[in-house]
């Protein structure tokens, strides 16, 4: 059986323009670029036997003006962990999918595409999942204001009674600084 | 209030007496303050010495409590809810959450304030209310009751348009499959 090392190399002369690097123990890290993660994505499947894709997750990297996709794969054979991370622009994000190699990634393509925009090519149901009636723009990007957005759109009630203004100036009460 | 309640027959004011002896209670539980409702309907605090008791279906239930915060996915099962129960019907926001939003002040999934969706009889404060809360808010509810005060239910159909206009506003339209302006021409309410 193959140890992480060996995994790393591996991965190294097949994809050579990756990055690959072991971050811990049985955990390593790929960067790719993203037109090459649905073969990586085949090959990892298909010769290495990783037949877990345990989630598939999206970091917004706003200064940088991109999406960071995180692959999440697991071996039960070699119990490694393998992070594919590709990046992708920011403003219109498309990305092709990868359902046909992992039908749990239907799932987690849509959960991202609800909640960051991304359409994923190739996957025909990306209709909203949890948040049903939504009208705002997708709610876990970094530039959308929960609070702003909370206190337009809802009924929001301030709430400063005399007592509590009194309490905060006779005790500290954390409000020091 | 009080020219109201001459004007009450007789017989509502006996009924409002056999009502607040025998409460039947729906729970809505999808927020995190209903882990203080085992130890309130059980043996340790008792409820049913008031005459409470857990009812599974809404249209047996007198009273719908609101236990914490409700999405806006979660606030059309609590009307469709709510408009099958049969009047008189009370509902308790239990939780800062049904206040103003409590913890989730800032979310952007969650409703603010209960009251802008329902008629609430009473709120009870605190994250999470302890079941003396709870238990002083049902006693609260049963004195109101036998004082002919718990109308706040009458509220829904006097003024429907206020809350179905704010349900609008957050959800859109859904069918309710209840006709509130149709039932209170019909029932008189
Ligand atoms: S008021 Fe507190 S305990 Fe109740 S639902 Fe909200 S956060 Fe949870």
């Amino acid at each position: 059986m193959i140890n992480e090392v060996e995994l790393m190399q591996q991965f190294q002369k097949e994809f050579p323009e990756s990055q690959a690097r072991i971050k811990r123990e049985r955990r390593i890290e790929v960067l790719l670029p993203a037109g090459r993660l649905y073969e990586f994505a085949v090959r990892i499947q298909k010769k290495l036997n990783f037949q877990h894709l345990s989630a598939i997750s999206c970091v917004d990297w706003i200064d940088d003006g991109e999406y960071e996709l995180v692959y999440h794969f697991w071996s039960y054979e070699l119990n490694v962990l393998v992070d594919a991370k590709i990046r992708i622009d920011r403003e219109n994000p498309h990305f092709e999918t990868i359902t046909d190699l992992w039908q749990p990634a239907k799932f987690f393509e849509r959960d991202i595409h609800e909640m960051f925009g991304v359409v994923f090519e190739g996957n025909e149901d990306l209709e909203r999942y949890i948040l049903t009636e939504w009208k705002g723009p997708p709610p876990m990007r970094k530039d959308f204001v929960s609070r702003d957005f909370a206190h337009r759109f809802y009924h929001y009630k301030d709430y400063e009674p005399q007592w509590l203004t009194e309490m905060q100036q006779h005790s500290s009460g954390g409000q020091d600084e | 209030m009080s020219e109201k309640l001459t004007q009450r027959k007789a017989w509502d004011i006996v009924l409002d007496k056999l009502t607040k002896r025998s409460l039947w209670m729906l729970h809505y539980c999808t927020g995190c303050g209903a882990i203080e409702l085992p130890p309130t309907m059980t043996s340790r605090y008792d409820m049913e010495r008031f005459g409470i008791s857990a009812m599974v279906t809404p249209r047996q239930a007198d009273i719908l409590l609101i236990t914490g915060y409700l999405s806006v996915k979660t606030l059309q099962r609590v009307i469709l809810t709510y408009e099958q129960m049969q009047a008189p019907k009370y509902v308790i926001g239990f939780g800062s959450c049904t206040i103003n939003g409590g913890m989730y002040w800032n979310s952007y999934a969650t409703i603010k304030s209960l009251d802008q969706y329902l008629p609430v009889e009473l709120y009870i404060a605190g994250c999470m209310p302890r079941p003396e809360a709870i238990i002083s808010s049902f006693t609260e509810l049963i004195d109101r009751i036998g004082r002919g005060e718990a109308n706040s239910w009458q509220d829904y159909y006097d003024n429907y348009d206020f809350y179905k206009k704010n349900q609008e506003h957050v959800f859109g339209e859904i069918n309710t499959y209840v006709d509130i302006k149709d039932d209170k021409v019909k029932f008189g309410i």
